[in-house]
């Protein structure tokens, strides 16, 4: 202890040392701020979590038949058959599985057609095994989407994981807004293709109905009332014939739900003999009315067949007509690949349209050269959210700085002394995000800055304020009550704080040592451990240099401080 | 600051430290707050992730035979344009298909759900006489994300070799589902994959042209059979009541078989001559769930499968209710058995809530453990026992509060603990360092240890005031981080403040307490025996 008072004494003796220590500091903060925006610490909102279930869901092309999709389904659960590490698999053909945060916002509930399916794999216990169930999924997704989506053109299989916070619609979200939907829906795989090949975004999906044939029968008004049949009749007895009706019920005493009379044609007259306009229209010829008069009518008489693409599903947000293109980040960050997509988009697409950025958020307009015509790209999903809460957070730990300052200058009196446990607590950034680094090379998976990270950040500058405080405090009361001169006050006061400060400290990294090897908590481990360190190293150097050559820690000063 | 005789305390800590420190419910008081601690982690609902408010729904419009450009403009613009109309609605989402217009409304995070619900059903219902003709009634199904969300799924199956038709299965099941929706605070359960008994009749073309029939005739023919009518009441010419009824013409599948549609040359044609008539299942529906089971020799073929799930009321603790569940389940075992049917718990949030609590739990109570080792080693066991023995007391009193202001525990409360945990032992190692410094310091020998006790707690009492402030006023900001995050987050500024507050309170009170029934003064005749005072003196000389 002595040692160091007399480290301190020295110090603030020396102008150029206490200049060097200065001049040290603010490089130290530069550098490390630096840090981020050359991606040497990468940020996201959170990390992965290690859950033991994830799902995959299916989603054929429209029109897509449920045997279609069932092959598909059994080709995910080979695959999942193979880890020694699944428990059990579920398949749910044509609806959404028992619903989960993921499939809240992802539209799990809404799903019921015949061209998707969802399967649910669980895993044994997170603590048996080695591999993180992220990690599985990094390393199935090639292997399943490389043979399963082979099976029928246009497939898009997704592997979605557990959110580790707040779940989103995915990782990246590009909306994109036009009045016109075939204009719109050609940019939108433009922009599909482009995210495709952007590095480390996967399971790319446009949502919106894929385009298909259909053969349209236009009942013949004429020909219909002639033969004594009505239109309404006609759209019955198709509907009937085809897909079946339950067209009355029966009561049941011993069955828990009432009992259908279900009438549909036979399996083996149902079927058509293949897809073409020919084979509809012989079985439509097969197909009778009865008349009024009690004549059988054939429906190929009344109706004529149309060759027609199907109309799709329209999507609005907003009142606006948009269709959106998701994307999901395989371990990276959702942030570079969106931004390195934004620079691909807005140099692809130059030729074609006029490309001008708004409002939030890298959002951009585009505008069609030839036609004038408007289309606007917003980014959705987890970035946004990610933005948003960075952009909450920032405003949040700016509201602190304001606070602790008020609080300082209101105990003090003095705008200057306040000012320097500030600028102390401030500096357990270059803590970390160094901290952040350190991390990131030791892990063997990327380790993000994230909204943890920043939550760290903000309890640390109440810690380190302490420390400031602590110590101004007590060389103040050194200086007034034993009528210390100042130097030898303050290198007293940073000696006797010393040990307190280091316990504390020590206190902290031990407490959060644990949080760092959490999946979503890391950061604020990390954080608290990195950014402790860096403040107490702080305290006990800077803040007592800056404290010597504040003239408002005089004991002039303080004298009369201490008597407004 | 220093006076010789009967030191007066300046700041509130010294007062709490001279008011308690021979106050005998001090020790009963300190004994009180560690069993409401243990209460309230006993009895406090978990939950793995915390309860997101989520206020929205979903508005269906079906329309028979519209196309999507039609919804479009004359089911989801209209009702867009209304649904504006209300205010705190963040997004609108329209979906106009085939037949069915939906307008999906999300409102911003944190609108008062019951209100946003009610406005939204208020909005659909006032404006019932804009919607066009043929238009069906617009559902409103609200969201609700407690609710919603299963806490568990249980996965029926039939076992190898059993002969139990699918229609059984179901039956079974929904007897399952009759039961366990009798346990408490279990919501909403569903079935998935489920197969409804069904009598079907197809009909082959073929034989319908050849024996000169329609469809249309044949539906007639069945829904004229499957006629229900209520009881006819009858009466007697002196007023008593005769009640008859017609039986249900249809008693079984051969009742419907056997249903004669229509006369061809002169014979009777029954429907089992056109058709194939059956009691199967619902074979239009086609939704079904299968499942692959990892056993010891590997994996079974994916096999058809139901799926039970089941939710619970929000605020209650889906531990127990799952561990109910299960239990409900296990008396199940040799009725299945007996049918041949197995099943598999494919989720289980009551177990993954249990864990994710026990863990952090275990990582809690051994940080403390550390940092008391940690303090053994700098400041002596006694030192260190009483500092921890501040940390449960701090913990418990944060609990009590959570419990009282009807927060569950959850991974992000524990997290906020885990947080403070850091913060919260500072205080009462602040305290004890300057009781053990004055102890070691000359001037001890002089002053009674009441004296030392009281001075210096309040010595270090308004810096470490300010500074707790300094950090509780960092972690308001984040009460109003907005959006879900915001939500998800909230546990945090919520709890770490109270946990801050207590840890300055109990140190105040517990530590100096502590501190003179556990703490001497060194012998000071021998001196320097201690290294750290021996540099105080060097440094105060």
């Amino acid at each position: 202890m002595k040692k160091f008072e007399q480290f301190i004494y020295n110090l603030l003796g020396s102008g150029v040392k206490q200049w060097t220590v200065i001049g040290l500091t603010i490089l130290a903060l530069i550098g490390s701020i630096m840090m981020l925006p050359t991606k040497i610490v990468l940020a996201k909102m959170l990390p992965g979590k290690s859950a033991n279930t994830f799902s995959i869901y299916v989603n054929a092309p429209t029109g897509s038949s449920i045997e279609e999709t069932k092959k598909i389904g059994e080709c995910v659960v080979s695959f999942l058959q193979k880890e020694k590490e699944v428990t059990d698999a579920e398949v749910y053909l044509g609806q959404g599985a028992p619903l989960d945060y993921a499939g809240l916002v992802k539209g799990s509930t809404f799903k019921n057609s015949e061209n998707v399916a969802e399967i649910v794999v669980n895993l044994t216990d997170k603590h048996e095994r080695e591999e993180p169930s992220f990690m599985i999924v990094h390393r199935l997704r090639p292997i399943i989407k490389a043979n399963c989506e082979a099976l029928k053109k246009d497939t898009v299989i997704q592997m979605v994981e557990q959110p580790a916070g707040p779940p989103t619609l995915a990782a990246v979200v590009a909306e994109i807004y036009g009045k016109n939907y075939e204009q719109t829906y050609q940019l939108s795989q433009k922009v599909a293709t482009v995210l495709k090949n952007t590095k480390g975004l996967v399971d790319i999906d446009i949502m919106a109905d894929d385009p298909y044939e259909k053969y349209e029968l236009i009942p013949n008004p004429d020909k219909i009332s002639r033969s004594g049949l009505s239109v309404e009749q006609v759209n019955k007895i198709l509907y009937l014939a085809f897909e079946g009706m339950v067209v009355a019920h029966k009561n049941s005493r011993n069955y828990p739900d009432q009992i259908g009379l279900f009438v549909r044609l036979s399996d083996t007259t149902r079927r058509l003999k293949d897809h073409s306009k020919e084979a509809l229209k012989s079985k439509l010829a097969a197909l009778k009315l009865m008349n009024k008069k009690g004549m059988l009518v054939p429906m190929s008489e009344v109706v004529t067949i149309r060759e027609v693409k199907a109309s799709p599903t329209i999507m609005q947000k907003e009142l606006r007509r948009m269709i959106s293109v998701t994307a999901e980040t395989d371990l990276v960050s959702q942030v570079y690949p969106l931004l390195d997509a934004r620079s691909a988009i807005m140099k692809n697409f130059s030729k074609k349209y006029k490309i001008e950025t708004t409002d939030y958020l890298f959002n951009l307009r585009f505008t069609d050269r030839k036609t004038g015509e408007v289309f606007d790209l917003k980014w959705d999903g987890e970035m946004k959210v990610t933005l948003d809460t960075f952009r909450d957070l920032g405003a949040a730990f700016i509201a602190a700085l304001v606070l602790i300052f008020l609080l300082l200058v209101i105990y003090y009196k003095n705008f200057t002394i306040s000012a320097i446990i500030l600028a102390g607590s401030f500096l357990s950034i270059i803590g970390v995000i160094v901290g952040h680094w350190v991390a990131d090379m030791v892990t063997t998976y990327t380790f993000f800055l994230t909204a943890t990270s920043l939550i760290g950040f903000i309890a640390l500058m109440g810690i380190s304020s302490r420390n400031s405080l602590l110590l101004i405090d007590f060389a103040k009361a050194l200086m007034l009550e034993k009528g210390f001169e100042k130097r030898h006050a303050i290198a007293v006061a940073t000696a006797t704080r010393a040990k307190p400060i280091m316990l504390t400290a020590i206190a902290i990294i031990l407490g959060s040592a644990l949080l760092a090897s959490d999946p979503i908590f890391g950061g604020l481990g990390v954080a608290l451990i990195s950014g402790t360190v860096a403040a107490v190293i702080v305290s006990l150097i800077f803040i007592p240099v800056l404290m010597y050559r504040a003239k408002a820690m005089n004991p002039q000063v303080l004298e009369e401080l201490e008597n407004v | 600051m220093e006076e010789k005789k009967g030191y007066q305390p300046k700041d509130i800590a010294g007062k709490l430290a001279k008011y308690f420190l021979h106050n005998p419910l001090t020790p009963i008081l300190g004994i009180f707050l560690l069993i409401i601690g243990y209460v309230s982690l006993e009895v406090m609902p978990r939950e793995e992730d915390p309860q997101i408010s989520v206020a929205g729904g979903t508005i269906i419009v079906p329309m028979p035979g519209a196309s999507p450009r039609e919804i479009e403009n004359i089911i989801v613009n209209p009702l867009e344009r209304k649904i504006r109309e209300i205010k705190g609605v963040e997004h609108i989402y329209g979906i106009a298909m085939d037949n069915v217009g939906v307008v999906n409304v999300m409102y911003y995070i944190g609108e008062d759900r019951e209100r946003a619900n009610l406005n939204l059903y208020d909005k659909v219902m006032q404006n019932m006489d804009l919607l066009p003709k043929g238009t069906m009634n617009p559902l409103v199904k609200p969201f609700d994300v407690d609710i919603d969300i299963p806490i568990m799924a249980i996965t029926f199956y039939k076992k190898e070799g059993s002969v139990l038709k699918d229609t059984e299965l179901f039956r079974i099941v929904r007897e399952i589902q009759q039961e366990l929706s009798q346990i408490e605070n279990v919501s909403k359960t569903q079935i998935k994959g489920g197969r409804k008994e069904q009598y079907n009749i197809q009909v082959d073309l073929g034989k319908l042209s050849g024996y000169h029939l329609s469809l249309g005739q044949i539906v007639q023919a069945i829904k004229a059979l499957a006629v229900d009518v209520p009881d006819v009441k009858g009466r007697t010419k002196d007023g008593q009541l005769v009640i008859f009824g017609v039986k249900n013409a249809i008693e079984s599948i051969r009742d419907v078989e056997n249903l004669i549609v229509a006369q061809y040359m002169g014979s009777p044609i029954y429907l089992k001559n056109v058709a194939r008539v059956t009691a199967g299942s619902d074979i239009q529906n086609f939704k079904s769930v299968e499942i692959s089971e990892h056993k010891k020799e590997g994996f079974t073929p994916l096999k058809p499968a139901m799926t039970l799930t089941l939710g619970k009321l929000a605020g209650t603790n889906a531990v127990t209710i799952a561990d109910a569940i299960k239990a409900k389940m296990e008396s199940y075992r040799p009725m299945l058995a007996k049918e041949g049917v197995g099943y598999a718990i494919t989720r289980d949030y009551g177990k993954r809530a249990n864990d994710a609590v026990n863990e952090l739990v275990d990582h809690i109570l051994i940080t403390i453990v550390i940092i008391s080792i940690m303090l053994v080693f700098f400041l002596g066991w006694k030192e260190s026992l009483i500092v921890t023995f501040t940390v449960p007391a701090i913990l418990a009193i944060t609990l009590f509060i959570a419990y009282l202001t009807g927060q569950t525990i959850n991974r992000i409360t524990l997290f906020a603990f885990l947080l403070s945990l850091g913060l919260l032992v500072d205080a009462a190692i602040i305290v004890i360092e300057n009781i053990h410094r004055h102890l070691h310091s000359h001037d001890a020998v002089d002053k009674s240890m009441d004296e030392i006790m009281v001075e210096a707690t309040d010595e270090i009492g308004a810096p470490t005031n300010i500074a707790t402030l300094a950090i509780i006023l960092t972690m308001v900001p984040m009460a109003f981080v907005g959006g879900m995050m915001g939500q998800f987050m909230k546990p945090i500024p919520a709890n770490v403040p109270v946990a801050l507050v207590a840890s300055l309170i109990v140190a105040y009170i517990f530590t100096p307490y502590l501190g003179l029934k556990l703490l001497k003064k060194p012998h000071f005749h021998h001196h320097k025996h201690h290294k750290k005072s021996e540099a105080k003196e060097g440094g105060v000389q």
